[in-house]
C-alpha cells in the first residue's frame, strides 16, 4: 500500500503522564493519530473516546455455539448414532451431558475469544508488524501524531510542555 | 446526608408488614394440626433464613478486610447493620433449641426418643443430633459470631474518631478479629446448617448441602444491599456512591448465583448418577411432590441473574437491578422452603402415625395428599391436583410470614444503619472507595 505517512511520536515513562497528556491533547484539539502501552492504560478509552470493545459479544456467540454443539452432539451420539447404556440411565440423560457442554461452552467462548482478537489486531503467527519504536512494547507510553495534520513544531512543544522522555519521526508504510 | 434516620413512612411501612407477619402467624397457629406443623416449620424457615443472611454478612465483612478490600467501605455501614439481627437471630434459633427440649414442635425426628431408640440410624447419629448439641452449637457459635463482629463494627465507630486515615492501628486490630472470625464462621457455620437445616431429613445427608446454603445465603445478602443501597440512594443518601459501587453488588449477585447453581447441581447430579436409595430419597421426594417449585427453583435462581445480569449496563440500571435482586431474594427464600418442608412434613405424618391416632390435621393431608397423587391418576385417569397450599406451595400466611420477618429484619437493620454515619471516616481504604472504578 503506497500509504506513506510521516509520524511524530513521543514517548512516556509512565502511565499516568501518558494519561495527563492525552488529556492535555484533548483539551487543545490536536489530533491523536494512536496512542501505544505496553498493558492496558485503566481509564484511557473514555478519554481517547473509543467505542467499547464488543469482544465480549463475539464470546458469547462462540458460548452459545459451545454449548449448542456439546448438548446437540451428545444427544445424537447417545440417542442416535451409538446408544450405549450407563449404569441404568436413560439414553438421553440430561444431567450427565451438563459438565461437558459447560466445559465446551468455555473452550469454544475462550479459544474463539483469543482468536478473534487475534484477526482484529493483526496478530498472529508469522505475521510481523513494524512498531513505531520497540520499547512500546516494553515499558514505554506512546502518543502519535500524524505529521500531515499536525505541524512538526506544535508536536514538539506539545512533548515539551508534557513532559515527553523523547520525541521522533518515523515513516510508516 | 451521611445520617440516616428511619422516615414515618418507612417505619409505618415496617410495623405494617411485622403485625401482617404475626397475624399470618397467629392464623397458622390456630388453623394448624395437633403439632403445629405449618407454624413451626415457618417459624425455622424464616428464622434460619434472616439469620443466615446475619451471619453471611459478619462472613463478608471478615473476608473483605482480610483481602484488603477497598471497594465496600463507603458502604461497610450496610454491612455491619445486617450482622445486627444476629442477636435477634440467636434468640430465634434459642426458641427452637428449648422447643427440642420441651417438644413443643415436631421439627426433627431426632428429638423423639422413642423413635430413636429403635432406628439404628438415628441413634448412630445421636452423638451429634441431640438437643444439647443443638442449644450448645448454637449458643457458642452464633454467640462467637456476635462478639467478634461487635469487636469488628466497635474498632470501625472508633475509627471515625481516630486522628487521620495515616493511623493503620484500628484497622490492623481489626485484620485480628476479622482472621479469627473468618475461619471461626467458615469451620462452623456448617455445622450449625447441620443442625438447624439438614436435620430435619433426619436419615440424610449430603457433604454439600452445607456450601449449598451458604451460596444461598450470600446471593440473599448481596440482593438485600443492593435493594438497601436503592432505597437509600433513592431517597437522598450515599450520593457518594458511584454507578461502579453497584455495578459490584450486582457482580456478587451474579458470581454467587452461579457459585450457587454449581453446587446445587454438583450436589444433584453425584446423587443422581451414583442411584443410592437413602441419597436419592431427597431429590425424589422433591421431584414427585414439589415438580414446580423444584424446577422453578433452579430456573429463576440461576437462568433470571445469567441472563439479565449477564450484560454490564443492566448491573447498575436500578430498575433492573432491583427487579432481580426481588425476585431472586424471594426465590431463594423458596430455595430454604423446599429444603425444610418436605422433611418436617414426613417427620409429622410419622409422628402422627405412631400414637396411633387418627390424623386430621393439614400436614397429614398434605403428606397424604402429595403421596397418593400418583395412585390418584392411575386410578382417575386424570390429573389430581397434589399441591396443597402452606406445605407444597407457600401459601399466603407462608408470604405473609416471610414479609413480617422482613419486616422485622429490615427494621432492625436500618435502626442500626441510623446510629452511625453513613460513610465511615478515616478508614485507610476509603479513598480508594470513594474513587472506585471498574
Amino acid at each position: 500500500m503506497a500509504n506513506h505517512k510521516e509520524v511524530i511520536y513521543g514517548l512516556y515513562n509512565d502511565e499516568t503522564e501518558l494519561l495527563r497528556a492525552v488529556k492535555a491533547a484533548k483539551n487543545q484539539h490536536i489530533e491523536i493519530m494512536d496512542v501505544y502501552s505496553p498493558f492496558p492504560v485503566h481509564g484511557l478509552d473514555p478519554i481517547l473516546g473509543l467505542e467499547e470493545s464488543r469482544l465480549h459479544i463475539a464470546g458469547f456467540v462462540y458460548g452459545m455455539l459451545g454449548t449448542l454443539t456439546a448438548f446437540l452432539g451428545m444427544t445424537w451420539i447417545f440417542t442416535k448414532d451409538w446408544p450405549v447404556i450407563f449404569g441404568g440411565k436413560p439414553y438421553w440423560s440430561v444431567p450427565a451431558f451438563i459438565p461437558i457442554t459447560f466445559e465446551l461452552t468455555v473452550l469454544f467462548a475462550s479459544i474463539g475469544m483469543v482468536v478473534t482478537f487475534y484477526i482484529v489486531s493483526g496478530m498472529g503467527p508469522g505475521i510481523t508488524n513494524n512498531y513505531l519504536d520497540d520499547r512500546i512494547t516494553d515499558d514505554k507510553f506512546c502518543i502519535a501524531f500524524d505529521k500531515s495534520e499536525v505541524s512538526e513544531s506544535d508536536a514538539q512543544a506539545f512533548f515539551q510542555s508534557t513532559g515527553a522522555a523523547e520525541v521522533n519521526v518515523k515513516h510508516i508504510n | 446526608m451521611n445520617q440516616f434516620n428511619i422516615s414515618p413512612g418507612l417505619r409505618t411501612t415496617l410495623f405494617v408488614l411485622m403485625g401482617l407477619g404475626l397475624l399470618s402467624m397467629g392464623i397458622t397457629w390456630f388453623g394448624d394440626d395437633e403439632l403445629h406443623t405449618r407454624f413451626w416449620s415457618n417459624f425455622l424457615h424464616n428464622s434460619v433464613f434472616f439469620t443466615g443472611i446475619a451471619v453471611m454478612a459478619s462472613f463478608f465483612m471478615a473476608a473483605s478486610i482480610l483481602a484488603y478490600a477497598g471497594w465496600y467501605v463507603a458502604f461497610k455501614r450496610v454491612f455491619e447493620a445486617v450482622t445486627a439481627f444476629l442477636p435477634f437471630g440467636l434468640g430465634l434459633m434459642v426458641i427452637l433449641g428449648i422447643g427440642n427440649y420441651m417438644h413443643l414442635h415436631h421439627l426433627y425426628h431426632w428429638t423423639d426418643a422413642a423413635v430413636v431408640a429403635e432406628d439404628p440410624i438415628l441413634k448412630g447419629k445421636a452423638g451429634f443430633l441431640n438437643p444439647n448439641f443443638y442449644m450448645i452449637a448454637t449458643v457458642l457459635f452464633v454467640g462467637i459470631y456476635i462478639f467478634l463482629i461487635n469487636k469488628i463494627k466497635g474498632l470501625s465507630r472508633s475509627e471515625d474518631n481516630a486522628a487521620s486515615d495515616k493511623d493503620f492501628s484500628i484497622h490492623k486490630k481489626q485484620r485480628f478479629f476479622a482472621a479469627i472470625l473468618l475461619p471461626v464462621i467458615g469451620f462452623t457455620s456448617v455445622i450449625l446448617i447441620w443442625q438447624w437445616i439438614m436435620s430435619v431429613d433426619s436419615h440424610w445427608y449430603s457433604t454439600m448441602f452445607a456450601w449449598y446454603c451458604l451460596a444461598s445465603f450470600f446471593v440473599s445478602l448481596m440482593c438485600f444491599v443492593a435493594l438497601t443501597l436503592i432505597y437509600l440512594r433513592g431517597n437522598g443518601y450515599y450520593q457518594n456512591l458511584s454507578q461502579h459501587h453497584m455495578h459490584d453488588v450486582g457482580k456478587f449477585i451474579f458470581a454467587f448465583s452461579i457459585f450457587w447453581t454449581y453446587l446445587w447441581f454438583s450436589q444433584f447430579m453425584l446423587i443422581w448418577y451414583a442411584n443410592v436409595g437413602e441419597e436419592t430419597i431427597y431429590f425424589k421426594e422433591r421431584y414427585d411432590n414439589y415438580p414446580v417449585l423444584f424446577f422453578a427453583n433452579i430456573a429463576v435462581n440461576f437462568v433470571l441473574p445469567f441472563i439479565v445480569l449477564l450484560r454490564n449496563d443492566t448491573k447498575y440500571k436500578t430498575g433492573t437491578l432491583s427487579f432481580v435482586a426481588i425476585i431472586v431474594f424471594l426465590f431463594h427464600w423458596i430455595d430454604y422452603f423446599l429444603m425444610i418442608k418436605p422433611g418436617v412434613l414426613h417427620t409429622a405424618h410419622e409422628v402422627m402415625g405412631h400414637g396411633g391416632e387418627e390424623a386430621h390435621g393439614a400436614a397429614e393431608h398434605g403428606a397424604e395428599a402429595a403421596g397418593h397423587a400418583v395412585e390418584a391418576v392411575a386410578a382417575h385417569g386424570e390429573h389430581a391436583s397434589n399441591i396443597v397450599s402452606g406445605f407444597t406451595i407457600p401459601g399466603l400466611l407462608e408470604l405473609g410470614t416471610m414479609l413480617g420477618f422482613l419486616g422485622l429484619f429490615a427494621f432492625i437493620v436500618l435502626n442500626a444503619l441510623s446510629k452511625a454515619p453513613l460513610t465511615p471516616k478515616n478508614d485507610p481504604y476509603l479513598e480508594e472507595s470513594l474513587h472506585h472504578h471498574v
